[in-house]
């Protein structure tokens, strides 16, 4: 098993006026290529504060983080913003498409800042798009599509550069029952016919069980980590 | 990402803020137009003023006065060896002697005109001075020896506009009343001479002060005879090279002793003129360029509450994979394109205020009604042509986009500096 993420020991404290918050005190797990992991916990059990450093778009205070054998806690902002855009990609809870921007536009945005020709971000973003079954939607805007449609473009959006991980933080939270299960439906699809490696953050029982593994994780501490019986389930 | 990528989202970004985009670029219009219009302006301005005293000075004609200026004017006057020393500076092509005598009257028959200036003058180096001046209405330049010849100036000839027949014409024996010293009172005395026409001169209307309109000429020797003198009041020299000019006058000054002499210097005139001209037009782009100012303030402002409002677009972009560097460059893209687009029809409209505003210039300025001695109707129609001068376009286009980028630096900075977490959070 080759761990495409690991984090060994990870704590970050945060100031918030004059107290100090410990959002993790300690983390350390792998993350397989091919996985889907699910970090499970209550809301302010510091889910939101790991899945931002595993994504450098935030340091740890201590402790390391690998992605793809790349120990992120060396890197300068601009390698930070250079691994954010080449191995991993970002799912949000609200989309965090840009809606000026067509949906073919926001995903090709990854592969123009990859300095991709024109040609090439449309070709790439398109069969991306046709991928997560949006080939007849790519022209419209976000605020024309619907909510369910917005997070298969954001998916798009965060496969596009060919990601080691996806990183997805309530990916459903904002969905209702039946598209929350589709986007998952979709996700399980990707692991399976890309190898797809996704880390879904989420406080819903529900989506976490769709996991191979999940992370429970509370004040800052993981407090175990299962097997979820999404394999057997099949 | 690439530069073109930046720009092309840059200007898109624009495109989608219309009226918020063209109110901010309107304020880089105002700056450049005015800018420009004042320059255009300026420039053409100066440069009718330019013609104008070059065609009214002589450029190779220096003037020396006797005394000075700030030492009162002498009395003194010049003799015939300053003329040959003056002769002797190398770059001289000619020097001559001028006796100037004032009010004259001067009869015809019945017929009776006055002269501003007589003037005894050598006619043969005269001439020299004044080639392009002696275009005869009638007669000629008089020849040879003759003491008694007169050669009379247009204005003297033709006293009243509408008046069919002149004073005089080539051959008319006319009379000439002078006033004469005299050593005992009433000191003055008039005296009458007898002149045969030699020519009258065309109208010329040169502005300045050797505005032969208004002179009648005499041949110098007769002028000393009457006045028993060897001396003369002016000496006109004529140089080679204008260039030259202000080392001739130079080397004219150093032969007489000091402040006895006063040379007007046409291209030292010029030159100063052309300095203060050049003094205003700077200071009238500098309160031009205020307007400028004004409207890079109101890009920062803009584009200060725009990377507010863009926080989570930003945080976006970064978390995406944006460099930092890469947000800075779509703001300053924003920027620069506000000072092109900006600064092109700025330049555009200043070119055409600069045209209108010469138009409504040139209709305000009428003629003056009378003529004076140093100026006809025809030398004082003013007409301004706004010069266009790339020069001053690349200056007002380049000032635009640096202006704008300046202003602009600050508001992108600041996006640029955004926490991707921070700005992901913000609603």
């Amino acid at each position: 098993m080759t761990a495409i993420l690991e984090t060994e020991d990870v704590k970050k404290t945060y100031r918030m006026g004059e107290v100090l918050i410990s959002a993790l005190r300690g983390v350390t797990f792998k993350v397989a290529k091919g996985e889907i992991v699910a970090v499970f916990g209550p809301s302010g059990s510091g889910k939101s504060t790991l899945l931002h450093i595993l994504g450098a778009l935030d340091r740890a205070d201590e402790g390391k983080v690998f992605v793809d054998s790349i120990d992120l806690s060396k890197l300068s902002d601009d390698e930070l913003a250079d691994v954010r855009l080449r191995k991993i990609g970002f799912v949000f809870q609200f989309f965090n498409l840009l809606p000026r921007l067509t949906a073919l536009r926001n995903v090709e945005l990854p592969l123009a800042l990859a300095d991709f020709s024109d040609k090439e971000c449309s070709e790439k973003a398109r069969e991306v798009l046709k991928l997560v079954g949006l080939e007849g939607r790519m022209n419209h805007r976000p605020t024309e599509l619907s909510g369910g449609e917005q997070q298969r473009v954001a998916i798009a959006r965060a496969l596009v550069n060919d990601p080691s991980i996806i990183l997805a933080d309530e990916p459903t939270g904002n969905l209702d029952t039946k598209t929350g299960f589709e986007i998952v439906q979709l996700m399980k699809r990707l692991n399976e016919e890309k190898g797809q490696t996704f880390i879904v953050v989420t406080h819903d029982p529900h989506l976490a069980e769709a996991a191979d593994r999940i992370i429970h994780l509370k004040d800052g501490l993981i407090e175990a980590i299962k097997k979820a019986p999404r394999r057997s389930n099949q | 990402m690439k530069l073109s990528k930046i720009f092309a989202m840059a200007w898109e970004s624009m495109t989608q803020r219309r009226l918020r985009t063209s109110l901010t670029t309107l304020g880089v219009v105002i700056g450049i137009t005015a800018i420009i219009g004042l320059a255009s302006l300026g420039e053409g301005f100066r440069s009718q003023i330019k013609e104008r005293m070059q065609t009214g000075f002589e450029l190779d004609n220096l003037t020396v006065i006797p005394g000075s200026l700030f030492a009162g004017l002498s009395r003194e006057r010049f003799t015939d060896e300053d003329i040959q020393r003056i002769s002797n500076i190398s770059g001289v092509k000619v020097a001559t002697q001028v006796m100037q005598i004032g009010n004259v009257t001067l009869y015809n028959g019945n017929k009776k005109v006055r002269a501003f200036v007589a003037t005894g003058v050598n006619f043969t180096e005269f001439v020299k001075v004044f080639p392009d001046r002696f275009i005869f209405e009638n007669g000629k330049l008089p020849e040879g020896d003759r003491n008694d010849t007169i050669v009379i100036g247009y204005k003297v000839n033709h006293p009243t506009e509408n008046e069919t027949t002149p004073f005089a014409v080539a051959n008319d024996t006319i009379t000439l009343t002078l006033e004469v010293l005299q050593p005992s009172p009433p000191f003055h005395k008039p005296k009458n001479y007898t002149f045969t026409v030699a020519g009258t001169l065309q109208k010329r209307g040169t502005p300045g002060i050797t505005n032969f309109d208004y002179w009648i000429l005499m041949p110098l020797e007769t002028v000393r005879e009457i006045y028993k003198t060897q001396e003369s009041d002016l000496i006109f020299v004529k140089v080679y090279d204008p260039e030259e000019s202000e080392r001739i006058a130079k080397d004219i000054e150093g032969l007489f002793p000091p402040f006895k002499v006063t040379i007007l210097v046409p291209l030292t005139l010029i030159r100063q003129v052309d300095r203060i001209l050049t003094i205003v037009q700077t200071f009238l782009m500098a309160i031009a360029s205020i307007s400028l100012l004004v409207a890079g303030i109101g890009i920062m402002n803009i584009m200060t509450v725009s990377v507010m409002e863009r926080t989570r677009e930003i945080g976006i972009l970064k978390a995406i994979g944006a460099k930092s560097r890469t947000v800075l460059g779509m703001f300053l893209a924003e920027a620069a394109l506000i000072g092109i687009v900006g600064g092109l029809i700025g330049v555009f409209t200043g070119y055409g205020l600069s045209y209108a505003l010469a138009f409504m210039l040139s209709s305000f300025i009428q003629p003056q009604q009378h003529d004076t001695v140093f100026q006809t109707p025809e030398t004082q129609r003013l007409t301004i042509k706004p010069v266009f001068s790339s020069q001053w376009t690349i200056i007002a286009f380049t000032f635009a986009i640096i202006v704008c980028i300046i202003f602009g630096l600050y508001p992108a900075r600041k996006a640029a500096k955004l926490d991707p977490v921070e700005a992901l959070r913000y609603e």
